[in-house]
């Protein structure tokens, strides 16, 4: 039954993926005074371009027709490492926050590879910005991870979403609310959203994601899409199961999970719509004050962890 | 004479006999042929002799004819076995490899010398890890050095070669002397110089010659290693010697540093004071960040991978530093648990430094040139070397399923486990290091998507990139092997992990089996199935493809130039660290009265780094300033001499009458 939950849960975080980024879509159309396209469009894209034929370039290798594939199976593999319903998850038992960070950055080698393999220079600029951004994010992410684990006494994802499932809520120290704004900042780095980086952008003087992914097109577009929209709803659900998992079914009834489920998401939708927030209140960094912007993030990770001496129990 | 005896016997005896018959086959290609038959069956026997005693742990030693007073004898137990493997293991792909390559690159006069060089090079190693006493150690130390400086020099004489092999010479020798005086300050206590008696006299010794050995070793085996800022002959003596060599001073000659290193600080030694620990953990974190930004600036490929065996040392050194502070804190069990990082990093290192050093020398073998803004679109010309380069850089970044990070990870945890050691300051220092080490990998991964975007991705820079052709057969071979070897060990790394735990447990007394090296084998083939079976599935479905040209904003089509070069894609991060480097950067208009109208503007800049100007150059210019004191006495007058002999005869006399 554990089981069998465990990829439900996977299975949600892949399959309603491109519904959250339609969701957040038109959150923020509705700020901008427009009427914005139906939640559902993103599902429709995905399907259009599968039914569309690739092309490649004629000077690229197979790394750039592997790219995709390697990058939308790593995804759905960290996806399986995240509990969402319930404390566990598929890989989440002996899978820990090291593995599940070093997992992600597998597909973003291989798509800075695929971006670079193109031979046109959008695709090197975008690679060469988005190397420079996920360097600088690589410490706080871990950093903040290290915090948090320190006080659960534990490195495994599953075992520090225990521990806090056992803690109340008033109880949250402030190295939990220096790590959740550390991860929360290098998730939006991560995943490609403002400030960092402009997802609807189509100027290649402020792209970076879309940069790297200008050479691709039909299924393979689509697979990197879906990727991208399975990531950012992987890093708010594992933000959600760190620092907020009340609500997890702790025993397996039908009761519990659906409440599970609807405590789920109504935080997702809570993040969603911050994200949507942030995006419409926010201009994009200069490329040159993102360093500035995850330095930030930084000290705040390497406070989380010095606070830990005084908050450990 | 037991089998395993006989074995070692083999091995030594057929990697001497491998000496001789490559070089004097002068006329007959048979001989030589039957010299290097003989150095790969040599290092098959040492492999299975060092595998052996890394499994079972009991010692195989062999006592050899002793020189004057000094008893030779070469003894394999875990630690020298698990060094002794790492040197068979990555020595057999990169004789392989060489076989193709030195008879492509010389002719048949320094081919000999190569190959006699090469096999006492590997013969030299092989004494250093495994002699028990002293002398043998030191003979073996001094060897392994001049014979990489023959395998330098094989490759020609020009001035610049010769600057770079003194400054490797003299560097070396200052090490070795620091390695010599701390064996020497075992001399009153231990007779003989064996290990055995070194080890037992270790708990004799006072406070201060225990400080005064360790910081000697630190030093000595510090500028063996290329640790900062010992390094400077790293990155200038690796990319000048052929690339099987350059692997082999990379990926091994290193390695002999950190054996030392871990011999006397944790065999001998047993670990002292907390600030040594914080002395290697700083020692290891500046040269990991410091060996990886200097690497990203540099577009030359083997000086890139000879910083990045910089970054590597520093990350094993992070280990060996935690390792130290643990047992400083008595905590055994975590102690063990980061020599068992560290050793494993040295061993991963061996195989995928090889590894990429293998494969620069098969791009400068079919493009000429190791420039990587002359590279280019080498995959789809070079199919297998690209393939076994990406494994290559993969290991190197540390990504799953990949050797790399199997010790990167076991790293990370030991600094986790660095919380628990309560009323320290490693309570801290320690988990704040998991950022350091993130942002190292971090920057390397980086450096490594230029080295691979530039070289084997995209389209070719140069002409010579594009009608490059695959290397030769026994050169794919031995990266192939090499390539296997770091996907084996990352998938499957149980073996390795039980074994060098059983070694740490050895050199670490009251640590036990860590639960760590369990949960990480255990996750980490489910992880490779998972992954398997996505791209299995994502692979069956067949998509139609065309290959379309790139829209090029309306121009012909897109040019080899348009594309970002190495220094470009390296120009954010480079700024963004730029205080690391420092550049001199000199515009010169000519001619000089006409700013506004020149004839020719040339832009120069220079990286010399920051250590050459603070550290070094003062160092030297002291030394010179000595020298031109000393030749006060140097009159080249025959009778002044005379004086002096007279004077220091005087001197004695009067000494030995008021003594008596």
């Amino acid at each position: 039954m554990t089981v069998a939950i465990g990829i439900v849960q996977a299975l949600f975080l892949v399959l309603a993926a491109p519904l959250l980024k339609g969701i957040v879509g038109r959150v923020k159309a509705r700020f901008q005074n427009r009427q914005g396209a139906s939640v559902w469009r993103s599902y429709a894209d995905l399907l259009k371009l599968f039914r569309k034929e690739d092309l490649v370039p004629p000077s690229a290798s197979w790394v750039f027709r592997a790219t995709p594939r390697i990058v939308f199976a790593v995804i759905v593999s960290a996806a399986a490492f995240i509990p969402v319903f319930q404390s566990s998850a598929l890989l989440g038992l002996k899978g820990d926050f090291i593995l599940f960070v070093y997992l992600l950055a597998i597909g973003r080698f291989f798509l800075m590879l695929g971006a670079m393999d193109g031979g046109s220079a959008f695709g090197g600029m975008g690679a060469s910005r988005d190397a420079l951004v996920s360097t600088l994010a690589e410490g706080p992410l871990l950093l903040a991870f290290v915090a948090i684990s320190i006080l659960a006494h534990s490195t495994k994802i599953v075992g520090i979403v225990q521990w806090t499932l056992g803690q109340n809520f008033f109880d949250i120290s402030a190295v939990h609310i220096l790590a959740f704004t550390t991860l929360g900042i290098v998730a939006l780095a991560e995943a490609g959203r403002m400030p960092v980086d402009n997802p609807s952008t189509h100027l290649e003087l402020t792209m970076i994601h879309e940069g790297m992914v200008l050479e691709y097109s039909g299924p393979s577009l689509a697979l990197i899409e879906w990727a991208n929209a399975i990531r950012l709803n992987v890093l708010l659900a594992l933000l959600i199961a760190l620092f907020a998992p009340w609500g997890m079914a702790t025993e397996i009834t039908w009761g519990a999970l659906g409440l599970a489920l609807g405590a789920h998401l109504v935080k997702l939708l809570l993040l969603g719509v911050l994200i949507a927030v942030i995006e419409s209140s926010v201009a994009k960094l200069r490329m040159y004050l993102v360093p500035d912007f995850l330095g930030v993030a930084t000290a705040l990770s390497v406070l989380a962890v010095i606070f830990t001496m005084i908050a450990k129990r | 004479m037991t089998v395993w005896q006989a074995t070692f016997w083999t091995f030594l005896v057929l990697l001497g006999l491998a000496v001789p018959l490559t070089q004097l086959g002068r006329r007959s290609k048979t001989v030589r042929a039957f010299g290097i038959f003989l150095l790969l069956l040599g290092t098959l026997a040492g492999l299975s002799v060092a595998s052996k005693c890394l499994w079972q742990g009991i010692p195989v030693s062999i006592v050899l004819p002793s020189i004057a007073s000094f008893t030779v004898s070469l003894t394999i137990d875990r630690l020298s076995a698990l060094f002794l493997f790492l040197i068979c293991s990555v020595s057999l792909p990169v004789v392989t490899y060489s076989t193709s390559y030195i008879a492509h690159h010389y002719e048949a006069g320094k081919a000999r010398w190569m190959w006699a060089l090469l096999s006492l090079f590997v013969l030299s190693m092989a004494v250093v890890v495994t002699s028990s006493t002293g002398f043998a150690f030191l003979v073996g130390w001094e060897l392994m050095t001049l014979v990489s400086a023959g395998l330098i020099l094989v490759e020609g004489d020009s001035k610049g070669r010769i600057d770079n092999v003194f400054i490797y010479l003299l560097m070396m020798h200052v090490g070795a002397a620091a390695v010599v005086a701390s064996f020497f300050l075992y001399w009153p206590f231990a007779h003989g110089l064996e290990f055995a008696s070194i080890r037992s006299a270790s708990a004799n010794l006072s406070a201060g010659a225990r400080t005064a050995i360790f910081l000697l070793t630190f030093v000595g085996f510090g500028t063996k290693a290329g640790i900062i800022p010992f390094h400077l002959w790293l990155p200038r003596a690796h990319p000048i010697a052929p690339s099987p060599v350059s692997a082999l001073m990379s990926g091994v000659m290193l390695k002999t540093a950190i054996y030392g290193f871990v011999r006397f600080g944790f065999d001998f030694l047993g670990g002292g004071p907390s600030w040594w620990g914080y002395l290697v953990l700083m020692a290891g974190a500046v040269s990991g960040l410091l060996g990886v930004l200097f690497a990203i600036a540099e577009h030359d490929l083997k000086r890139l991978l000879a910083y990045h065996s910089v970054e590597n040392i520093g990350i094993i050194y992070l280990g060996l530093g935690s390792s130290l502070l643990f047992l400083a804190n008595n905590a055994p069990q975590w102690a063990g648990l980061a020599l068992i990082a560290a050793l494993l990093h040295s061993l991963n290192h061996a195989l995928f430094k090889s590894l990429l050093f293998l494969g620069a020398g098969a791009i400068s073998h079919s493009t000429h040139t190791l420039d990587l803004e002359e590279h280019g679109g080498l995959l789809r010309r070079m199919p297998i070397t690209g393939a076994a380069f990406l494994v290559g850089c993969c290991s190197i970044i540390a990504l799953p399923l990949f050797n790399g990070f199997i010790s990167e990870w076991l790293t990370f945890q030991s600094f986790l486990q660095g919380s628990t050691l309560s009323h320290s300051a490693a309570q801290i220092v320690l988990p704040l290091m998991v950022g350091v080490l993130a942002l190292i990998g971090g920057l390397a991964a980086a450096c490594f998507i230029k080295v691979y975007g530039a070289a084997f991705l995209g389209r070719p820079r140069s002409s010579e990139a594009a009608d490059a052709a695959e290397a030769p057969f026994t050169m794919q071979m031995g990266m192939v092997l090499l390539a296997a070897g770091c996907v084996m060990l990352g998938i499957f790394p149980l073996p390795v992990l039980l074994t060098l735990a059983h070694l740490a447990q050895h050199l670490v007394p009251g640590s036990s089996m860590p639960d760590e090296i369990y949960s990480i084998s255990s996750v980490i083939p489910w992880i490779a199935v998972t992954l398997l079976i996505l791209l299995v599935v994502l692979f069956a479905a067949r998509r139609a493809r065309r290959t379309a040209a790139t829209w090029a904003c309306g121009l012909p089509s897109l040019g080899s130039r348009m594309q970002y070069s190495a220094s470009a894609f390296s120009k954010p991060l480079r700024m963004v660290f730029a205080r690391v480097y420092q550049a001199d950067r000199k515009i010169e208009t000519l001619p000089e009265d006409q700013t506004y109208f020149p004839s020719s503007v040339s832009y120069r800049s220079v990286r010399t780094t920051s250590f050459e100007k603070s550290f070094y150059r003062p160092a030297v210019e002291r030394v010179v300033e000595l020298a031109h004191w000393l030749r006060l006495l140097q009159t080249g007058n025959i009778q002044v001499y005379l004086l002096y002999i007279f004077l220091t005869l005087v001197g004695l006399l009067m000494y030995l009458r008021f003594q008596l």
